[in-house]
């Protein structure tokens, strides 16, 4: 990254040029990953028993909305230069806090509703304790994911907590469902679907994306431009509160259950999705449609292994693999720079 | 200022002593409510044991989750450190607890062992009180047998199961009941054995992936609260509700209600009220009451179905 030197150029026409530069060699990377989510899907296909059909695909999509949900939030924070490690806390609070309020009687779109209010904020304290605070990010986030966790196993005494009836639909339903051959796509799937393309968009084409991407490249620069740095970084840390807000309740509606002991870990496997992705951990880097199909990568290999009968860590010496390749292999390519 | 200081110090180190008599308890993790039940019994009595001495406390705590087996060891070895007169302890491993058991005998301190064996010689400790976790397995395995044949009239076919955590005593005894016990009186195979770390959606996640991949399962078996209550979901969302026999473990809530509509056929419930009743008093008894322990004690467990869930000595185990 260059050294702080002021230019005269416009903030936007700054931003835009390494993006375009950045643009040609993100698409080589996104072919490449997308190229391995392609042979490992093949490779399960041949080996692992009913697992290419068509209701098995559509599983594979919905168990795996939710690392990529958590994926495109977290994305946010580390293109910044920073990291939200509170997210898997935040899984837990807000779907806790939508059945508990479900539970009182308040209509059920409305408790959803509070569900991501609570995830926005607690976005919102950790952005304020970064930016505010000038903590960093990974010490603000790591306090935010204890303090979150204390706080849901507080208000629900650890006891998981059935919800009504009607609050599993979201989690449960699909769309397009005819009759036996075809179950549907799930309303989890479209939401991964649409929150992909919404902040994929918001990323890449707004200029509040634009500043993220600068920001992360080099902060000082972007200051001295003009760019209100804190406000880009509280404006990432709250959507990356609101996808883990969204992932919450998604499971607690599958479960139908409040799950104040779940979501645990949950935060490495959106990190390991995003990194997989192509972004960098230096920040500056990364793509929302990186992270999707970091997080695919992730979901197929847990898919596939269960199918084929290999044991849970097989699996994660599976993933960690992965995450050191991918990141190996992008080391490598700068080198040759 | 020297004798300031001194005296000052002499304070803080005594804040840092147990309170009279204290008895902690060390369970595998503070998230969940089969350890909450847990909780109830020991501050039971607790109530109880205050009335015949005033001092006596109970302290409850564990670790985030229960895989965190270095956590555990810690907060066995800062009880050590604070004097308490007896623990209370649940080990989330078999042999990683041993050192800081040792540790505690050496203090002086008593050690009760609940839930989970330690291995090695029972005289490591002054008690231990646990459901019969093999015996649990293999009358799990007695019921899934009997179910399958009910259903399907052969006894061949073939299962899978959700356990939780590999390695910890309870699953080591539960399941590996639960398989030799298949093994020596059926002709069912068991496809595989997935571990949910105790998460429920892992476990939907995983039960999902295994029903999809094995259209002809005739049974599973989850092998603890979270993974029975995962395993119940993903049955229930394949449309498999009653056409596969489910055995789970443990006794919340929501397994209830999978009993209760069909969804889970059986659930092996713990008293894990007892755990925590017994295992203060016989703490008590050893510690403060310096009187003699019976060195196991079975807490006891039962086979709630849709037949019994309704009755007295199914309602007394539940929670």
């Amino acid at each position: 990254m260059d050294n702080a030197t002021l230019q005269p150029a416009s903030t936007e026409a700054k931003a835009k040029i390494p993006a375009i530069r950045r643009g040609v060699k993100i698409s080589l990377d996104k072919l490449v990953i997308f190229g391995a989510f392609v042979l490992l899907f093949a490779l399960f296909s041949v080996t692992a028993r009913n697992f290419f059909t068509l209701r098995n695909t559509l599983t594979l999509a919905l168990q795996t909305s939710t690392i990529t949900l958590m994926g495109i939030g977290v994305t946010f924070t580390i293109i910044t230069g920073g990291i939200d490690l509170s997210i898997g806390s935040v899984v837990a609070l807000t779907g806790t806090i939508a059945v508990m309020a479900a539970n009182v009687g308040i209509p059920i779109w409305m408790s959803m509703v509070l569900g991501l209010l609570t995830g926005v904020l607690c976005g919102l304290c950790s952005g304020l304790l970064i930016t505010g605070l000038k903590l960093p990010p990974f010490i603000a986030t790591l306090g935010m994911m204890m303090v979150v966790r204390g706080v849901v196993l507080t208000i629900t005494n650890a006891m998981s907590k059935p919800a009504p009836d009607a609050f599993g639909d979201l989690g449960n339903d699909t769309l397009f469902r005819i009759n036996q051959q075809f179950p549907g796509i799930a309303y989890p799937v479209f939401i991964m679907i649409l929150a992909a393309i919404i902040f994929g968009f918001f990323l890449r084409k707004t200029r509040m994306g634009r500043y993220t991407y600068a920001v992360g490249s080099n902060e000082e620069a972007s200051r001295l431009s003009g760019i209100k740095v804190s406000r880009v970084k509280l404006v990432a840390y709250m959507i990356s509160g609101f996808c883990a807000a969204l992932t919450g309740i998604i499971l607690a509606s599958r479960m139908v259950t409040s799950q104040p002991n779940g979501g645990m870990s949950y935060e490495l496997n959106a990190i390991a999705s995003s990194v997989i992705g192509g972004t960098s951990l230096m920040g500056g880097i990364g793509t929302i449609a990186g992270a999707v199909v970091g997080s695919f990568i992730i979901g197929v290999l847990g898919v596939g292994l269960t199918m084929q009968g290999a044991s849970y860590f097989v699996q994660q010496i599976a993933i960690g693999l992965v995450v050191i390749g991918s990141v190996a292999v992008d080391q490598l390519r700068y080198k040759k720079k | 200022m020297k004798k300031v200081l001194t005296v000052v110090l002499a304070l803080a180190f005594m804040s840092m002593l147990a309170f009279g008599q204290e008895v902690a308890v060390i369970v595998k993790t503070g998230n969940s409510s089969f350890w909450q039940n847990v909780q109830t019994g020991c501050f039971d009595a607790q109530k109880e044991l205050k009335k015949t001495t005033a001092k006596f406390s109970v302290t409850f705590l564990g670790p985030q989750s229960e895989s965190n087996v270095n956590e555990e060891i810690n907060i066995v070895e800062s009880a050590i450190d604070r004097g308490v007169k007896a623990i209370v302890l649940a080990p989330s491993d078999t042999t990683a607890l041993i050192p800081a058991v040792k540790k505690a005998k050496a203090a002086g301190i008593k050690v009760i062992i609940i839930d989970s064996k330690l291995d090695g010689p029972a005289s490591q400790y002054d008690a231990f009180l646990a459901t019969d976790n093999d015996a649990a397995g293999r009358a799990c395995a007695k019921e899934m047998i009997a179910r399958v044949k009910a259903a399907t009239g052969s006894d061949s076919g073939k299962i899978a199961i959700e356990s939780y955590v590999a390695g910890v005593g309870s699953e080591v005894g539960r399941v590996g009941g639960f398989k030799d016990y298949i093994a020596k009186n059926s002709k069912l195979q068991v496809v595989t054995t997935q571990y949910s770390q105790s998460d429920q959606v892992q476990a939907l996640n995983q039960v999902t992936n295994i029903l999809s991949s094995n259209t002809d399962l005739v049974g599973i078996f989850g092998a603890n609260e979270p993974s029975a209550v995962g395993m119940g979901r993903a049955i229930a969302q394949a449309g498999l509700a009653g056409k596969i026999v489910a055995i789970g473990f443990d006794g919340n809530g929501v397994l209830q209600n999978f009993v209760k509509d069909g969804t889970i056929q059986a659930i092996c419930v713990q008293s894990s009220y007892n755990m925590g009743y017994l295992g203060v008093k016989t703490a008590y008894d050893a510690s403060v009451g310096k009187k003699k322990v019976a060195a196991y004690v079975d807490t006891g467990f039962l086979l709630v179905t849709k037949d019994n869930i309704d009755t007295t000595p199914a309602k007394n185990v539940l929670y």
